[in-house]
């Protein structure tokens, strides 16, 4: 370092400069070499290194990877997990900061005039605000979320630079660190934007952020080649391009973004540092300098820099709203190709920023039209996740709740975003509060919210701990009503005129601006909810199952947290990795060795709670039930409650629907309980606490459910995912055609129509679950279309109908036959239609004799049994 | 061991072959590196036309802050330019002898090019010492020293890379079939190459 200074006294003293101590010039060389120190003394070139001397070094030498006890978090490590952790802890640790910062301002805002922060501290507050905000946490932050899930989402065992991947995390502390230092120097005050010839001048904390840019540049680039090198070399067998997670996609379009933009803003930072410390012109106009250049080259990474603060989040957001819309996501390719265009795009907008600044005004145009563009990938977005949770079977986790803030937070910031694009609005609003407003709706949403979302989605996999869903949702809905009643305001003030980055303001604006400070404390106090919560639930928090969203992903297909390589064996991957709701759908195989059990599957079941009871048995809700079980491990727990009717005839309907059930292989339990479906549900919800809740209904004119409102009183007393599955009344009553149950054909004719027939077949029913047939063969007096013979058949199907109405109202499965022929005749045809597999005649004393004979005449194999029904019965 | 249908055995994981659509990591990294030193020098570059072209009532070239105008020495750096572009091909001609099997032939080829690469920038130095004029003077001299100042830093680069491929050679560590390292490293020396003729010609000749 001395060394470095003496160097910098002599060149200084050589070349004529004046004056020779300058405190900009050696801060920034001393900040620039112990970042460098830093580095070195961390061990983060060590390999390098050796290599450099030809030293004998292995590129299988793991000892930088994987972590014993947290301490190591804060050491080198070449682990793409640890890394991934160090990322958020680093990010989320400057967002503390830039939190605070953002407080302050507000503080000071409370109330115009000066409060405690003069016009200089005050610009220092907004620029460390937003500096640290974007350059340490919303640009690097999806870094640290992508660094630990997407090689694992693509069947990776690390990224395809390790070590670079350690270097490019350690640049981040330093750039962060740098910012906070100049707190020590003199705030840098001419905000995130740094316009020469406002940064010409000022501290020495303005070299610091200049910079720290750099090194916050570098690591943005470093990790975005990382990612696009680990996207194309580093994917499983099998998993094309087209079966990449959209967060795939998503980094890797955002990397695209980060190699070739970034370099602008390194640039535009070596430019102003030039002017500041080597004395050099670019931005003094009388010395044939440009100042709007600066701006050109700044917002030419600037702008794409917004899309790289999103389009990771977006990614995030598509595989949420997939796995907890249980839907596949809509559009795959569509969200794809939006992304791919909203980066290409994305690059011809920038002067969109400077529609004010005194550019060349031909350009306006052309901007404008490009901006408002962008919004037609941008819609694809929004109504792909849109038509992804249409008619989806969503579940409203924590994350999930994050998406659906996502989506209407940025909605807002996207509409306003139209307006600002357009040349003459923009005139009106440019350095206004509409600004302001835009800008915080779209970084809310688009970032804040999708990085919560992610790390709720992703905390049981990163932690191996399940967090507190309660606190979650008390952060997320704090956070949703804090972030609009913060900045909602802003756009009206911004239209009346209130100018951004001043720190008084008219006294006109008292009262908006002291709600969007209670707005901006309520975020605070949420944030220490979070970190309450994700603290506490790191250590002490219940232990997290591998897959406790019931994802699809790779991720959630190894232990949580994944063990040091992440694969013992390459994954295989097989399918799309969206396919919920497809039966026997696979996105990929993962194997194992053999001492660990082979195939890595989970035995967990979770539990779906099935609440009817008129509908029990039909094939509609029989098939729901089939569909979700060939979708994943789920154990059906069939509630019927008996509400006000017969407790015998609801453990029929039960019993026959888990036999039918049990014969397809599917795992479901159930019980009978008394009382009324709403408290039913209810309690067994809460004692289950399952998955999903299916509830099965007649449609409103037959259900007693429905009309009284039941199911939307389940719906908000258990606020659990629910699906309503409404059964047609003729499908309620159908006799099922399956192989689960033993068809029991009953042959009687003059009992038919009795109330003991229908009492013998219920004792029938209870011994054993079974369908009945009930044939009655007519022999019929010739002709056969005279009155006489028609009278008969009418009286026949009369009976047969009261027969069959009085034991399907009691749960029995059953339908019946009324045939135009003797017995000898007709019981031959309806054995062979049927194929019972046991016969029982009927009979009412002594007339079952010959029905009998008739039977055991034709059944051939199938057992013939008679009931007698006493001569009561006829009565 | 039970093997299942689509499941390589773990025991022919050594031997799994390269696949042959999967760029090598390294190069494609090093390649992606190039892309955004390509943007560098573009933003650079832009800086540079706005003050050529953006600033009005200029001459050019423009004048300095004693009222002479700036004068590059177009002859002598164009025969630098051969120097280094030349660098480019006597790299390729040692990568070309390694392929066939011929290490000492690599050797001569990198020290070639190394001392073809020194040279240009002890040219470049002396061109600045010569040049009568500093960085301090008006913005046009800022965007020239910026730039190939900038440059320079990357031939120094350049220059260490190609020395530690040297010592490698030396140590036998390239073949035929394993030169990643190598390959990377003259990648990235012909993109400095290209970068400097560009150079060339947007601030010296035009």
């Amino acid at each position: 370092m001395l060394f470095a200074f003496l160097l910098l006294f002599l060149l200084r003293a050589l070349f004529g400069f004046e004056p020779l101590y300058d405190g900009a010039v050696y801060g920034g060389v001393a900040g620039l070499i112990g970042a460098i120190g830093f580095l070195w003394g961390i061990g983060c070139f060590d390999f390098w290194l050796g290599w450099a001397k030809g030293a004998d070094i292995s590129e299988e030498d793991h000892s930088f990877h994987g972590v014993s006890n947290w301490k190591q978090y804060f050491r080198v490590n070449t682990d793409h997990k640890v890394i991934g952790l160090q990322y958020l802890g680093a990010t989320l640790f400057f967002m503390l900061w830039g939190g605070l910062m953002a407080l302050l301002i507000r503080t000071e805002l409370a109330a115009p005039g000066q409060q405690f922060a003069d016009g200089e501290t005050y610009n220092g507050f907004l620029s460390m605000h937003a500096t640290l905000m974007i350059f340490v946490f919303a640009v690097p932050v999806f870094g640290g979320i992508a660094n630990y899930v997407l090689p694992i989402m693509l069947g990776a065992k690390d990224m395809a630079f390790p070590r670079l991947n350690a270097l490019s995390f350690w640049f981040l502390p330093v750039a962060g660190f740098m910012f906070l230092a100049s707190m020590f120097t003199g705030m840098f005050g001419a905000a995130w934007t740094a316009y020469p010839p406002l940064a010409s001048q000022g501290t020495m904390g303005q070299t610091l952020f200049e910079l720290g840019i750099q090194f916050a540049g570098a690591s943005s680039i470093a990790t975005a080649i990382n990612f696009l090198a680990t996207i194309v070399t580093m994917r499983a067998p099998g998993m094309t391009i087209w079966r990449m997670p959209i967060l795939a996609w998503a980094t890797g379009v955002t990397s695209v973004l980060a190699v070739f933009a970034t370099p602008f803003i390194a640039g535009s930072q070596f430019l102003t540092m030039f002017d500041r410390i080597m004395g050099t012109h670019f931005f003094v106009p009388d010395q044939g300098g440009d100042v709007i250049m600066y701006q050109h080259i700044f917002w030419f990474y600037s702008h794409p820099a917004v899309y790289i603060m999103l389009l990771p989040g977006f990614g995030i957001i598509s595989e949420i709203i997939a796995t907890f819309a249980r839907k596949p996501l809509f559009g795959y390719r569509a969200m794809a190709f939006s992304l791919v265009a909203i980066a290409v795009l994305g690059f011809g907008v920038w002067a969109h920023h400077m529609f004010v600044s005194g550019m060349a005004a031909w350009l306006r145009v052309p901007m404008m039209v490009t901006t408002i563009i962008i919004a037609v990938p941008t819609g694809v977005k929004m109504w792909s996740w849109l038509a992804t949770l249409w008619q989806g079977r969503i579940h409203m986790k924590t994350p999930m709740l994050w998406a659906m803030g996502f989506l209407f937070t940025f909605l807002l910031g996207g509409l306003s975003g139209v307006f600002l694009g357009i040349v003459p609005a923009d005139i009106q609003m440019s350095d206004t509060y509409f600004v302001t407003a835009h800008l915080h709706y779209v970084l809310y949403g688009g970032t804040v919210f999708t990085v919560f979302a992610g790390l709720y989605y992703w905390f049981p996999k990163m932690t191996g701990k399940m967090y507190n869903e309660r606190l979650g949702q008390w952060h997320f809905w704090l956070t949703f009503a804090a972030t609009q009643l913060t900045f909602f305001p802003m756009h009206w003030q911004g239209l009346q005129g209130m100018p951004r980055r001043v720190s008084d303001y008219d006294p006109r604006f008292e009262t908006v601006n002291s709600i969007e400070t209670v707005g901006s404390y309520m975020l605070g106090i949420a944030t220490i909810i979070f970190f309450y919560n994700i603290i506490t639930s790191w250590k002490s928090g219940p232990k997290a199952p591998w897959n406790p969203w019931r994802g699809k992903t790779l991720e959630w297909m190894v232990s949580s947290p994944p063990p040091l390589f992440n694969f013992d064996v390459e994954p295989q991957v097989v399918g799309g990795p969206y396919q919920y709701g497809i039966p026997d759908a696979r996105h990929a195989v993962v194997f194992a060795p053999e001492e660990f059990g082979g195939e890595l599957t989970e035995d967990t079941r979770y539990p779906v709670l099935v609440v009817a009871n008129e509908t029990l048995t039909s094939q509609t809700l029989i098939d729901e039930i089939r569909s979700r079980d060939s979708e994943g491990l789920w154990s059906f727990q069939l509630v019927a409650p008996v509400g006000d009717g017969d407790r015998s005839t609801t453990e029929r309907r039960l019993a026959t629907a888990l036999a039918i059930l049990a014969e397809s292989g599917v795992s479901a339990t159930g019980r009978v309980a008394e009382g009324d479906m709403v408290s039913v549900a209810t309690e067994a919800a809460a004692e289950v606490a399952p998955q999903e809740l299916v509830i099965a209904t007649l449609p409103l004119a037959q259900s007693r459910w429905m009309q009284t409102d039941s199911v939307d009183k389940v719906r908000k007393a258990t606020g659990v995912a629910m699906s309503h599955v409404i059964v047609p009344p003729n499908d309620a009553r159908a006799l099922l055609a399956t192989a689960a149950l033993p068809l029991v054909m009953v042959v009687a004719t003059e009992a038919v129509g009795a109330e003991a027939l229908a009492t013998a077949v219920r004792t029938r029913a209870d011994a054993q679950p079974a369908r009945f047939t009930v044939v009655t063969p007519l022999d019929l007096p010739e002709p056969r279309w005279g009155a006489e013979a028609n009278e008969l058949r009418r009286a026949a199907g009369e009976a047969m109908t009261a027969t069959i109405n009085a034991l399907v109202n009691t749960g029995v499965a059953v339908d019946g036959e009324v045939m135009d022929d003797g017995a000898d005749v007709a019981l031959p045809l309806a054995i062979d239609a049927y194929r019972p597999s046991v016969i029982i005649v009927a009979g009412i004393n002594g007339e079952a004799a010959g029905l009998r004979a008739a039977a055991e005449a034709a059944a051939g194999e199938t057992p013939v049994e008679s009931v007698n029904l006493g001569a009561a019965a006829g009565a | 061991m039970a093997t299942t249908a689509g499941h390589a055995p773990a025991d022919q994981g050594h031997a799994t072959p390269e696949q042959p659509h999967h760029m090598k990591p390294a190069l494609m990294g090093m390649l992606l590196f190039i892309g955004s030193e390509v943007m560098l020098f573009a933003s650079l570059f832009t800086a540079y036309f706005f003050i050529r072209y953006g600033v009005a009532n200029e001459t050019w070239p423009p004048l300095k802050q004693d009222g002479e105008p700036f004068e590059l020495p177009v002859v002598l750096t164009g025969v630098n330019t051969l120097i280094l572009v030349s660098s480019s091909f006597t790299l390729w001609w040692g990568e070309k002898r390694l392929a066939a099997g011929d290490n000492k032939g690599l050797i001569r080829g990198l020290w070639v090019t190394i001392l073809m690469g020194a040279t240009f920038l002890l040219i470049q130095l002396n061109e600045y010492a010569h040049l009568g004029f500093t960085p301090q003077d008006r913005a046009f001299s800022g965007a020239f020293y910026t730039l190939t100042g900038f440059h320079g830093a990357h031939v120094l680069v350049g220059l260490i890379v190609l020395s530690l491929c040297l010592r490698r050679a030396y140590q036998r560590d390239f073949s035929a079939t394993y030169h990643t390292p190598l390959t990377a490293g003259s990648y990235y020396w012909h993109f400095v190459d290209i970068v400097w003729v560009l150079l060339f010609f947007l601030v010296y000749v035009i």
